[in-house]
């Protein structure tokens, strides 16, 4: 080792590091490596185990991180019929290996008896471990507001939802009858974890526990039941879980998490997620363009003294690994110095979120925190940290590496790099394409998907090539009018056409930074937006189902009295669809199966709640035909209008007739449109809606929603009270829930925002910075024939903020672009156009590359005219 | 003669210079006395003509071969003084001899250093010296390696009067100690002046005798620094 570090050129090399270290002159190159792997430790930590986080704190969405739903109880052991399928013990075993705790919940629709009054209810049976996640909450009188968390009920006893005790006209402690057996009332359900949002579930829910299932003999024959088989443990575990048991799931059963299902929540996650891994990708993007100019300026600097080595005789294979090895102490160096960065980012940004997010889960392990209170960021994000400085360092630095050690001897005599025009040909294009695939792998790395990383990778050399020409055409166009304008504008503009080749490469970069910051600014606020659209504001916390026609309006003007937001009414008239263009369909076909079966045509293989509306509900639009005009009304017409996945799914057009079975009577109508239904919309939702002539007099209920604030509750259950058949469904407690995950989400995408923002300055004033020698050498010599500061001060200044305001222009007119592809093809959202984010570009482009370059320049500006002579020789 | 973008920048050149003699080139700027000094020195390569440097054919050379013979024989020094802005100014002395291994590097460099007197500035960076002191550093590392041939780019070209004829003293005096052949390319008629033979060049050609009368072909033998460029 020390014979080593006596070489001469490791010598050379150190002592070279060392002094530029202390000089600071490989401050840009550190900042852009450090950044690079700074922000990819820290985002991909923290943005992991952010994701991990909410991922978790949403899974008590579904009391579970996976649920295997089947419409059929699991066999025990694997049938002769169906080798391949799941069985219990299969199940039992594989979790048991992989250390995966299980719980199991059964549904079903029954009536429960409490003396001679009865009520249909949602009867839960859970084994003793659920819930998995989230917490079910229970109350042990009715006026008391404690409530505790709870597993199952004793075997015996209930828990039961409060409307329950006025319609049985019960109380905690008595005893009521469910199927054959009688059960004791122990507590009231407050919140179940899995409660789904169904205004058509059977409302009132009693949680049994599953042992207790049998001695209910509920269970016959042809019952309609749904078996959940509730599954939580370690993220690798739950994914080798999933890999084993997918592919052996058959036509009756499903395999979820909560990002599978439809709902407000799963959707805010879903884009979350696409946001965060967004945002990494850019700042990815940020960092190489970072490396790849001060890379570049660091190879121009140091041409000189490669010259010097070599015109004293220094051989290439000396100078080869002088500067290999100064450039891997650097790199070495930077990305050491970025990972601590990384870290010490991503705890700052979990102390800053930790309000917002679940103790246990922000802890990173199930032990908890460290003793130092900090969160460990997994191996993954460390590994791939390295791996992007790594790459960083040398794909995006080899070309001017290499460049640099093939330097001529020659520039100790004319200061200038000889090449030939061939050779530089060859180089431009090895500038570009080495870097472009180091890019295109780490995007890959990133996203997982080649087909995003080479169109987002096309996509940026096309805009590029684009901004370059436009970039050009303005500068010219500037020029022009900085003849008309005074001094400091016609210098400053006339320095930015002469440096017209090495201002758009600078100008391209400009763009790229501020369009990049732009665009995760516009989507964070649409997505934002958005979120905050879902769950407005006095959105409808109650539910009210099973009403009669009169009691729907005098729901109504309860509702109006009582000055509460009342939603609209729907009827429903429960009917089968039996043919389509009088093809009968077959008789029951799952709706998880997809293709054909036997003969005929494939059904919804349930009864359906079918409506009639005059108007098109807010949450729909029409894809296809027309929603019928209020003239028609009186023509009486027959028609319905037809959800466009259950149109898709049964090969339904417009035009196409229905025939639908209504208790003993036979209607056929012809589909006149198709409707495109926003289901995570917190309304009842319906795949068919007829002409009101069709329905209207035929047998409904009616299901009403209502905001109820909290000190109006007292007001509705005395009215309900004279009404026992209507069934109430509270949602407030789901609402809440939703408010404080999309609420988390918002944190996490904003601290994202300001990683990306800070990487995306450092890459603006690395450009900055890369212009200093050419600076360096202007300025003393306009100091030597006399240009006063002012003047040179302003030309600076303003040359800076034109190049800034350009970018400014140009990035907003990319960002629109981009941002219009994103919205629709990535976040499936409404498009939008962004005038005031343009202003933002324009002027933060302008003021934010200004300050930053006249700041570069000013030790520059006040040295004296003959030590900016003697350091420009 | 040399092609870029078509333009011939030397021709008819034939020169032969001997050892230990001191020649200027000089000339107006654009003639090809910097050209001219690149080919001589293995630099750069003609597109066409013969270059001999202590008998070694240069013309036939690649660039890692030239590298070893500037290394062996070639000395530098140039207006802008390039000093290795990372090393000290003995570091900077001492580097040819470290290239060329040579163990006693660093005693050389201090020697030097005194004799051109700036032993006192010797753990100095570059920034931290004059002009006047970068170019005597420059000088004790173009010494160092006892080259047998001194290429001198406008040795003075940066420097003021006073300075500029302390720095050509110092070199003719250290030329005349280590008997150097040096080569040098200047504006200035008075260092021109201190040398044994002037060149003149106009358009890429000698305007006067390449070759003295007190010189004849046959003294340059192997102790004679060759060197001939023709078409």
């Amino acid at each position: 080792m020390m014979n080593f570090l006596k070489v001469n050129w490791v010598k050379q090399s150190i002592q070279l590091l060392k002094h530029e270290l202390k000089r600071g002159e490989l401050t840009i190159v550190v900042l852009a490596i450090v950044l690079g792997v700074a922000s990819v430790f820290s985002l991909a930590g923290f943005s992991g185990k952010i994701k991990q986080a909410l991922l978790h704190e949403s899974t008590s969405f579904i009391a579970a991180d996976r649920v295997l739903q089947s419409s059929r109880k699991l066999v025990l052991h694997p049938s002769s019929k169906q080798p391949d399928g799941l069985s219990r013990v299969q199940i039992d075993n594989k979790s048991q290996q992989l250390n995966i705790k299980q719980a199991e919940k059964v549904l079903m629709s029954s009536m429960v008896f409490a003396g001679d009054v009865m009520a249909l209810v949602e009867i839960q049976a859970v084994s003793s471990a659920y819930p998995l996640r989230g917490e079910l909450l229970v109350s042990d009188s009715v006026d008391s507001t404690r409530v505790s968390a709870v597993n199952a009920p004793d075997l015996g006893s209930v828990y039961i939802e409060e409307k329950l005790l006025s319609v049985l006209g019960v109380t905690i402690g008595d005893v009521i009858d469910i199927g054959e057996s009688r059960f004791t009332i122990k507590a009231i359900a407050k919140q179940i974890p899995d409660a789904s949002f169904s205004v058509f579930t059977s409302g009132v829910k009693i949680i049994i526990n599953v042992a207790d299932l049998d001695k209910t003999q509920l269970v016959q024959p042809g019952s309609r039941l749904t078996y959940k088989y509730l599954f939580s443990g370690d993220t690798d575990d739950i994914e080798a879980l999933t890999t084993w048991l997918k592919p052996k799931l058959n036509e009756s059963q499903r395999w979820h998490d909560i990002q599978s299902k439809q709902s407000p929540l799963a959707n805010a996650l879903n884009r979350a997620e696409k946001y965060l891994s967004l945002a990494s990708l850019l700042g990815i993007i940020l960092a190489a363009v970072a490396v790849s100019v001060a890379s570049r300026r660091y190879a121009q600097r140091h041409q000189s003294s490669v010259g010097v080595y070599k015109a004293m005789g220094a051989s290439l294979s000396h100078i080869r690994k002088l500067y290999y090895l100064h450039w891997s102490m650097l790199s070495l160096f930077s990305i050491l110095i970025g990972l601590l960065s990384g870290y010490i980012l991503a705890q700052l940004g979990f102390y800053a979120i930790q309000d917002y997010l679940p103790v246990q889960l922000s802890t990173g392990s199930e032990n908890g925190a460290s003793t130092l209170g900090l969160v460990s960021l997994g191996f993954y994000p460390l590994v791939i940290a390295i791996f992007t400085g790594v790459l960083c360092s040398f794909a995006f630095a080899i070309t001017p590496l290499k460049e640099l050690v093939s330097t001529s001897p020659l520039v100790v005599i004319r200061g200038a790099q000889q090449t030939s025009s061939s050779q530089q040909l060859s180089i431009r294009i090895s500038q570009f394409l080495i870097p472009l695939l180091a890019l295109l792998f780490l995007l890959f790395i990133f996203s997982g998907d080649i087909f995003l990383s080479f169109s987002l990778l096309i996509g940026g050399i096309a805009v590029s090539v684009l901004l370059l020409i436009i970039g050009r055409l303005l500068m010219k166009v500037t020029r022009n009018i900085g003849t008309k304008a005074g001094a400091s504008w016609h210098l400053a503009l006339a320095n930015l056409q002469r440096r017209a080749k090495e201002n758009s490469v600078q100008l391209v970069s400009f763009t790229i930074a501020i369009k990049l910051l732009l665009m995760i600014i516009v989507i964070k606020s649409a997505l934002l937006s958005e979120w905050q659209a879902q769950l407005p504001e006095q959105t409808p916390n109650l539910f009210l189902v099973n009403m009669t026609k009169n009691q729907a309006a005098e729901v109504d003007e309860f509702a109006i009295q009582q000055q509460i937001t009342a939603g609209d009414i729907y009827a429903v008239v429960l009917g089968r669809l039996t043919a389509i263009n009088d093809d009968k369909i077959t008789k029951k076909v799952s709706k998880e199966k997809t293709e054909d079966n036997d003969n005929g045509r494939q059904g919804v293989g349930r009864e359906l709640n079918l409506t009639w509306r005059e108007n098109l509900p807010k949450e729909n639009t029409i894809v296809e035909g027309q929603w019928w005009q209020k003239g028609s009304i009186s023509t009486n017409q027959a028609q319905v209008s037809i959800e466009q996945t259950l149109a898709k799914r049964l090969n339904i057009k417009i035009g196409d007739n229905l025939t639908f079975q209504l208790g003993s009577e036979v209607i056929k109508v012809p589909v006149t449109s198709i409707r495109k239904v926003n289901w995570q919309s917190m309304q009842p939702n319906f795949y068919m809606i007829f002409h009101p002539q069709v329905l209207a007099d035929y047998p409904a209920s009616y299901i009403s929603s209502i905001y109820l604030p909290v000190n109006k509750k007292i007001q509705l259950q005395q009215f309900l009270s004279t009404y026992p058949t209507i069934i109430v469904i509270d949602v407030d407690e789901m609402i809440l829930q939703l408010r404080k995950v999309i609420e988390q989400v918002s944190k996490a995408v904003e601290f994202i925002l300001v990683l990306v923002v800070f990487a995306g300055c450092l890459v603006l004033v690395a450009q900055v910075q890369a212009s200093m020698e050419e600076r360096e050498r202007e300025i003393a010599i306009l100091k030597t024939i006399g240009a006063k500061g002012s003047l040179l001060r302003n030309s600076i200044l303003l040359e800076f903020v034109a190049l800034g305001g350009i970018a400014g222009l140009m990035a907003s007119v990319a960002m629109e672009l981009t941002v219009y592809l994103l919205q629709r093809f990535l976040f499936n959202m409404e498009t939008s156009f962004h005038a005031e984010y343009w202003l933002l570009g324009i002027l933060s482009g302008a003021i934010f590359v200004g300050i930053v370059g006249l700041l570069s320049c000013w030790r520059l500006l006040n040295m004296s005219s003959v030590t900016l002579i003697r350091r420009t020789m | 003669m040399l092609e870029d973008k078509q333009l011939t920048l030397l021709q008819d050149i034939s020169l032969t210079v001997a050892k230990g003699q001191t020649i200027a080139i000089v000339g107006s700027s654009g003639s090809g006395k910097t050209t001219l000094l690149s080919i001589l020195a293995g630099l750069d390569l003609p597109s066409q003509g013969e270059v001999y440097l202590k008998n070694k054919p240069l013309h036939k050379l690649n660039e890692e071969q030239r590298s070893q013979v500037r290394a062996e024989h070639v000395g530098f020094i140039f207006q802008q003084f390039l000093l290795i802005s990372s090393l000290t100014a003995l570091e900077n002395v001492m580097l040819p001899a470290e290239l060329a291994n040579d163990d006693n590097a660093k005693q050389l460099a201090l020697d030097l250093l005194a004799q051109v007197g700036l032993s006192e500035r010797a753990n100095h960076f570059p920034a931290q010296l004059s002009g006047g002191e970068q170019q005597r550093v420059a000088i004790a590392r173009a010494f160092i390696s006892k080259p047998d041939v001194l290429f001198a780019d406008e040795p003075t070209g940066n420097l003021d009067k006073k300075t500029s004829t302390y720095i050509a003293d110092l070199l003719f005096e250290l030329n005349t100690k280590y008997d150097t052949t040096l080569v040098l390319v200047t504006h200035d008629l008075t260092l021109a002046q201190r040398c044994q033979r002037r060149i003149e060049m106009q358009g890429g050609q000698l305007v006067n005798g390449p070759i003295p009368s007190d010189i004849s072909k046959e003294q340059c033998g192997t102790e004679t620094t060759h060197i001939e460029v023709t078409e």
